[in-house]
């Protein structure tokens, strides 16, 4: 049974979908804890997406590029993978 | 997803401390048969079906509550702790809350499915008593294992 929480018990799988949330939130200067509190959610919510164990919700994305100065686009990329259900 | 079903976060405290309550009670109950004559009351039965006499409505019957009581703090408790708000409550806590949810009832009643074909008369009446709960202790243990798993990965991050 897949989920989210089956990849905390292997912590080396990532779902899907290539995310460059990492990347900018350093370009920002801008810790997890900082990044969450920015647009509003845990910093366990940070670090699952940029490890790529949670693809967020349209609404988070939104805030997480306008939060980080980039496009939507430039932050998450589709994958072949994910065309697949 | 929000939603406004979750009880405040000050609720998880109480709810630990009744769930934990109502299990070592319970525990305590089972293994040496407690049944205190202090609890020892008259209660209002809506339908009362005593083995060896006639079924009554809505009677006052003389019972012991002490059962009553283990069981409500234990389903109170249970309920409590497992839909109280986190302090940061958001999407990836949803998820996580759902997806312990239907990992809860599967195992709860794949068990539940393996007794009813595996044990029977007496051992299965317990078993009917236990898995009233069952589905609280299987979420709540799973939701807060992987709530742990979690909170060591960002900290192990940072």
């Amino acid at each position: 049974m897949r989920g989210i929480t089956g990849y905390y018990l292997e912590p080396d799988k990532r779902l899907t979908m290539k995310n460059k949330v990492k990347i900018h939130r350093v370009v920002q200067d801008l810790t997890q804890e900082q990044l969450a509190g920015l647009v509003q959610v845990s910093r366990q919510t940070i670090h699952a997406i940029e490890s790529g164990k949670y693809v967020p919700s349209t609404l988070l994305a939104l805030k997480l590029a306008q939060v980080l100065q980039v496009d939507v686009h430039t932050l998450f990329e589709l994958e072949v993978a994910d065309w697949k259900s | 997803m929000k939603t406004k079903l979750l009880f405040p976060n000050v609720c998880k405290g109480i709810g630990l401390f009744l769930f934990l309550s109502g299990l070592f009670g319970g525990i305590a109950m089972i293994i040496w048969e407690l049944s205190p004559v202090f609890f020892d009351i008259n209660v209002f039965a809506i339908v009362e079906d005593p083995v060896l006499s006639e079924k009554k409505y809505f009677t006052w019957i003389e019972n012991n509550i002490l059962d009553e009581i283990l069981g409500s703090l234990l389903i109170l408790g249970g309920l409590l702790l497992a839909f109280s708000r986190e302090k940061t409550e958001d999407e990836f806590i949803a998820t996580l809350r759902m997806e312990s949810l239907l990992w809860a009832t599967y195992i709860n009643y794949g068990v539940l499915l393996l007794s009813f074909w595996f044990l029977f008369s007496l051992t299965f009446y317990w078993v009917l008593i236990l898995n009233i709960f069952t589905l609280l202790l299987f979420f709540n243990a799973r939701y807060y294992w992987i709530l742990f798993r979690t909170r060591q990965a960002a900290d192990h991050e940072e």
